[in-house]
Protein backbone atom coordinates (compact mmCIF):
# COMPACT_ATOMS: atom_id res chain seq x y z
CA UNK A 1 0.00 0.00 0.00
CA UNK A 2 0.92 3.63 -0.04
CA UNK A 3 3.19 3.50 2.90
CA UNK A 4 6.37 5.34 2.19
CA UNK A 5 9.26 2.99 2.73
CA UNK A 6 11.58 3.82 5.53
CA UNK A 7 14.22 6.30 4.50
CA UNK A 8 12.61 7.43 1.29
CA UNK A 9 14.75 10.54 1.18
CA UNK A 10 15.45 11.61 -2.35
CA UNK A 11 12.76 9.41 -3.78
CA UNK A 12 13.02 9.49 -7.58
CA UNK A 13 10.39 11.69 -9.05
CA UNK A 14 9.44 13.33 -5.84
CA UNK A 15 10.88 16.56 -7.13
CA UNK A 16 11.96 17.67 -3.71
CA UNK A 17 15.19 17.88 -1.82
CA UNK A 18 16.40 14.98 0.29
CA UNK A 19 13.99 14.55 3.11
CA UNK A 20 15.02 14.82 6.71
CA UNK A 21 14.70 11.46 8.38
CA UNK A 22 13.63 13.11 11.60
CA UNK A 23 10.62 14.63 9.87
CA UNK A 24 9.63 11.35 8.27
CA UNK A 25 9.78 9.51 11.54
CA UNK A 26 8.21 12.28 13.56
CA UNK A 27 4.97 10.37 13.88
CA UNK A 28 6.72 7.30 15.23
CA UNK A 29 7.26 8.93 18.57
CA UNK A 30 4.40 9.99 20.74
CA UNK A 31 3.79 13.71 20.52
CA UNK A 32 2.71 15.84 23.42
CA UNK A 33 -0.93 16.71 23.68
CA UNK A 34 -1.61 19.19 20.92
CA UNK A 35 -4.68 20.87 19.66
CA UNK A 36 -5.33 18.24 17.00
CA UNK A 37 -3.72 15.24 18.70
CA UNK A 38 -5.24 11.77 18.66
CA UNK A 39 -8.51 11.13 16.89
CA UNK A 40 -10.21 14.25 18.20
CA UNK A 41 -10.02 17.86 17.14
CA UNK A 42 -10.71 20.49 19.81
CA UNK A 43 -14.25 20.78 18.46
CA UNK A 44 -14.75 17.02 18.75
CA UNK A 45 -13.60 17.08 22.34
CA UNK A 46 -15.93 19.98 23.11
CA UNK A 47 -18.90 18.30 21.48
CA UNK A 48 -18.12 14.98 23.15
CA UNK A 49 -17.86 16.62 26.56
CA UNK A 50 -21.25 18.24 26.03
CA UNK A 51 -22.75 14.89 25.03
CA UNK A 52 -21.24 13.09 28.02
CA UNK A 53 -22.52 15.70 30.47
CA UNK A 54 -26.04 15.35 29.10
CA UNK A 55 -25.85 11.55 29.22
CA UNK A 56 -24.73 11.73 32.85
CA UNK A 57 -27.58 14.12 33.69
CA UNK A 58 -30.12 11.89 31.92
CA UNK A 59 -28.75 8.81 33.73
CA UNK A 60 -29.04 10.51 37.12
CA UNK A 61 -32.59 11.56 36.36
CA UNK A 62 -33.41 8.03 35.18
CA UNK A 63 -32.04 6.60 38.43
CA UNK A 64 -33.99 9.19 40.41
CA UNK A 65 -37.20 8.45 38.55
CA UNK A 66 -36.70 4.71 39.03
CA UNK A 67 -36.17 5.16 42.75
CA UNK A 68 -39.25 7.41 43.02
CA UNK A 69 -41.41 4.85 41.20
CA UNK A 70 -40.16 1.96 43.33
CA UNK A 71 -40.80 3.77 46.57
CA UNK A 72 -44.05 5.65 46.04
CA UNK A 73 -44.46 6.14 49.76
CA UNK A 74 -41.27 8.15 49.99
CA UNK A 75 -41.78 10.26 46.89
CA UNK A 76 -44.96 11.92 45.65
CA UNK A 77 -46.29 10.92 42.25
CA UNK A 78 -45.69 14.41 40.96
CA UNK A 79 -41.98 14.05 41.67
CA UNK A 80 -41.88 10.74 39.80
CA UNK A 81 -43.60 12.38 36.84
CA UNK A 82 -41.22 15.31 36.94
CA UNK A 83 -38.10 13.12 37.10
CA UNK A 84 -39.40 10.83 34.35
CA UNK A 85 -40.24 13.77 32.11
CA UNK A 86 -36.85 15.37 32.69
CA UNK A 87 -35.08 12.06 32.05
CA UNK A 88 -36.87 11.79 28.71
CA UNK A 89 -36.08 15.38 27.85
CA UNK A 90 -32.39 15.08 28.72
CA UNK A 91 -32.10 11.77 26.84
CA UNK A 92 -33.51 13.35 23.68
CA UNK A 93 -31.25 16.37 24.11
CA UNK A 94 -28.26 14.05 24.59
CA UNK A 95 -29.20 12.22 21.39
CA UNK A 96 -29.23 15.54 19.57
CA UNK A 97 -25.82 16.35 21.02
CA UNK A 98 -24.44 13.09 19.70
CA UNK A 99 -25.85 13.80 16.24
CA UNK A 100 -24.25 17.24 16.30
CA UNK A 101 -20.96 15.67 17.41
CA UNK A 102 -21.15 13.11 14.60
CA UNK A 103 -21.97 15.68 11.92
CA UNK A 104 -19.17 17.99 12.94
CA UNK A 105 -16.63 15.28 13.74
CA UNK A 106 -13.30 14.83 12.06
CA UNK A 107 -13.95 12.58 9.08
CA UNK A 108 -11.87 9.64 10.31
CA UNK A 109 -13.46 9.87 13.74
CA UNK A 110 -16.88 9.88 12.08
CA UNK A 111 -15.95 6.75 10.17
CA UNK A 112 -14.83 5.06 13.39
CA UNK A 113 -17.98 6.10 15.22
CA UNK A 114 -20.17 4.84 12.38
CA UNK A 115 -18.45 1.45 12.42
CA UNK A 116 -19.02 1.28 16.15
CA UNK A 117 -22.68 2.23 15.74
CA UNK A 118 -23.10 -0.36 13.00
CA UNK A 119 -21.71 -3.10 15.24
CA UNK A 120 -23.81 -1.88 18.16
CA UNK A 121 -27.02 -1.83 16.15
CA UNK A 122 -26.29 -5.18 14.52
CA UNK A 123 -25.42 -6.90 17.79
CA UNK A 124 -28.49 -5.39 19.47
CA UNK A 125 -30.80 -6.49 16.66
CA UNK A 126 -29.38 -10.01 16.60
CA UNK A 127 -29.67 -10.24 20.37
CA UNK A 128 -33.24 -8.92 20.45
CA UNK A 129 -34.38 -11.26 17.69
CA UNK A 130 -32.56 -14.44 18.62
CA UNK A 131 -32.31 -14.38 22.40
CA UNK A 132 -36.02 -15.28 22.80
CA UNK A 133 -35.18 -18.59 21.11
CA UNK A 134 -32.60 -19.24 23.80
CA UNK A 135 -35.17 -18.28 26.45
CA UNK A 136 -37.49 -20.90 24.99
CA UNK A 137 -34.64 -23.39 25.36
CA UNK A 138 -34.16 -22.54 29.02
CA UNK A 139 -31.92 -19.47 29.11
CA UNK A 140 -32.83 -16.86 31.75
CA UNK A 141 -35.48 -14.39 30.64
CA UNK A 142 -33.65 -11.05 30.71
CA UNK A 143 -35.33 -7.71 31.01
CA UNK A 144 -35.61 -5.26 28.13
CA UNK A 145 -32.58 -3.31 29.31
CA UNK A 146 -30.38 -6.23 28.28
CA UNK A 147 -30.73 -5.34 24.61
CA UNK A 148 -29.75 -1.74 25.29
CA UNK A 149 -26.77 -2.98 27.27
CA UNK A 150 -25.68 -5.27 24.43
CA UNK A 151 -26.00 -2.36 21.98
CA UNK A 152 -23.98 0.02 24.10
CA UNK A 153 -21.22 -2.48 24.87
CA UNK A 154 -21.00 -3.51 21.19
CA UNK A 155 -20.96 0.15 20.14
CA UNK A 156 -18.01 0.79 22.44
CA UNK A 157 -16.21 -2.35 21.35
CA UNK A 158 -16.80 -1.57 17.67
CA UNK A 159 -15.47 1.96 18.03
CA UNK A 160 -12.43 0.67 19.88
CA UNK A 161 -11.71 -1.97 17.26
CA UNK A 162 -12.12 0.49 14.38
CA UNK A 163 -9.88 2.98 16.16
CA UNK A 164 -7.20 0.34 16.56
CA UNK A 165 -7.45 -0.61 12.92
CA UNK A 166 -7.13 2.91 11.59
CA UNK A 167 -4.35 3.83 13.98
CA UNK A 168 -2.38 0.80 12.87
CA UNK A 169 -2.23 -1.17 16.09
CA UNK A 170 -3.50 -4.27 14.37
CA UNK A 171 -1.27 -6.37 12.17
CA UNK A 172 -1.43 -6.00 8.43
CA UNK A 173 -2.09 -2.99 6.30
CA UNK A 174 -5.13 -1.80 4.49
CA UNK A 175 -5.52 -3.09 0.99
CA UNK A 176 -7.82 -1.88 -1.72
CA UNK A 177 -10.58 -3.68 0.16
CA UNK A 178 -9.39 -2.38 3.49
CA UNK A 179 -10.70 0.40 5.66
CA UNK A 180 -9.55 3.09 3.30
CA UNK A 181 -11.55 1.88 0.37
CA UNK A 182 -14.88 3.43 -0.37
CA UNK B 1 -4.72 4.55 -3.29
CA UNK B 2 -1.11 5.62 -2.96
CA UNK B 3 -0.09 9.08 -1.86
CA UNK B 4 2.91 11.35 -1.43
CA UNK B 5 1.59 13.12 1.61
CA UNK B 6 4.46 12.12 3.85
CA UNK B 7 6.99 13.36 1.31
CA UNK B 8 5.21 16.67 0.79
CA UNK B 9 4.86 17.18 4.51
CA UNK B 10 8.49 16.40 5.18
CA UNK B 11 9.58 18.79 2.44
CA UNK B 12 7.91 21.54 4.41
CA UNK B 13 9.21 20.17 7.72
CA UNK B 14 5.74 20.03 9.18
CA UNK B 15 4.81 17.57 11.87
CA UNK B 16 1.65 15.56 11.49
CA UNK B 17 0.06 17.69 14.18
CA UNK B 18 0.95 20.89 12.33
CA UNK B 19 -0.52 19.60 9.11
CA UNK B 20 -3.61 18.39 10.94
CA UNK B 21 -4.10 21.81 12.47
CA UNK B 22 -3.76 23.54 9.11
CA UNK B 23 -6.35 21.18 7.66
CA UNK B 24 -8.67 21.21 10.66
CA UNK B 25 -8.53 17.45 11.10
CA UNK B 26 -7.06 15.20 13.78
CA UNK B 27 -3.44 14.06 13.77
CA UNK B 28 -4.61 10.46 13.49
CA UNK B 29 -6.41 11.34 10.27
CA UNK B 30 -3.17 12.62 8.76
CA UNK B 31 -1.36 9.53 10.03
CA UNK B 32 -4.00 7.17 8.65
CA UNK B 33 -3.88 8.86 5.23
CA UNK B 34 -0.09 8.79 5.12
CA UNK B 35 0.07 5.13 6.01
CA UNK B 36 -2.67 4.20 3.55
CA UNK B 37 -5.18 3.07 6.15
CA UNK B 38 -7.66 5.72 5.18
CA UNK B 39 -8.52 7.47 1.92
CA UNK B 40 -9.64 11.06 2.54
CA UNK B 41 -12.90 12.53 1.37
CA UNK B 42 -12.87 14.62 -1.79
CA UNK B 43 -13.12 17.93 0.11
CA UNK B 44 -10.16 16.97 2.29
CA UNK B 45 -8.16 15.85 -0.76
CA UNK B 46 -8.84 19.22 -2.39
CA UNK B 47 -7.84 20.91 0.85
CA UNK B 48 -4.54 19.03 0.83
CA UNK B 49 -3.90 19.94 -2.79
CA UNK B 50 -4.58 23.61 -2.11
CA UNK B 51 -2.41 23.59 1.00
CA UNK B 52 0.56 22.07 -0.84
CA UNK B 53 -0.11 24.05 -4.01
CA UNK B 54 -0.25 21.01 -6.27
CA UNK B 55 -2.89 19.12 -8.18
CA UNK B 56 -4.67 16.24 -6.46
CA UNK B 57 -3.07 13.83 -8.94
CA UNK B 58 0.33 14.91 -7.66
CA UNK B 59 -0.61 13.71 -4.19
CA UNK B 60 -2.88 10.75 -4.79
CA UNK B 61 -2.72 8.04 -7.40
CA UNK B 62 -4.75 4.86 -7.74
CA UNK B 63 -3.00 1.56 -7.42
CA UNK B 64 -2.94 -0.67 -10.49
CA UNK B 65 -6.34 -2.26 -10.97
CA UNK B 66 -7.99 0.02 -8.44
CA UNK B 67 -9.79 2.19 -10.98
CA UNK B 68 -12.61 0.41 -12.79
Amino acid sequence: MPVAPEGMSGEPGSGGPPLPEASLDAEATPEPAESCGGFHTPRDRRNLRRFHLRVIAATLLYLGATAALRHPAAAPVALAWLLTGLAWLLAVVAMGSYLAFLRQADELLRRIELEGLALGFGAGAVFALLYPLLVALGAPDLQGEATALVMMVSWGAGSWLAGRRFSGYTSGRASSSGPGSP
Amino acid sequence: MTNRLRVLRAERRWSQAELAERLGVSRQTVNAIETGRYDPSLPLAFGLARLFGVAIEQIFAPEPGEVP
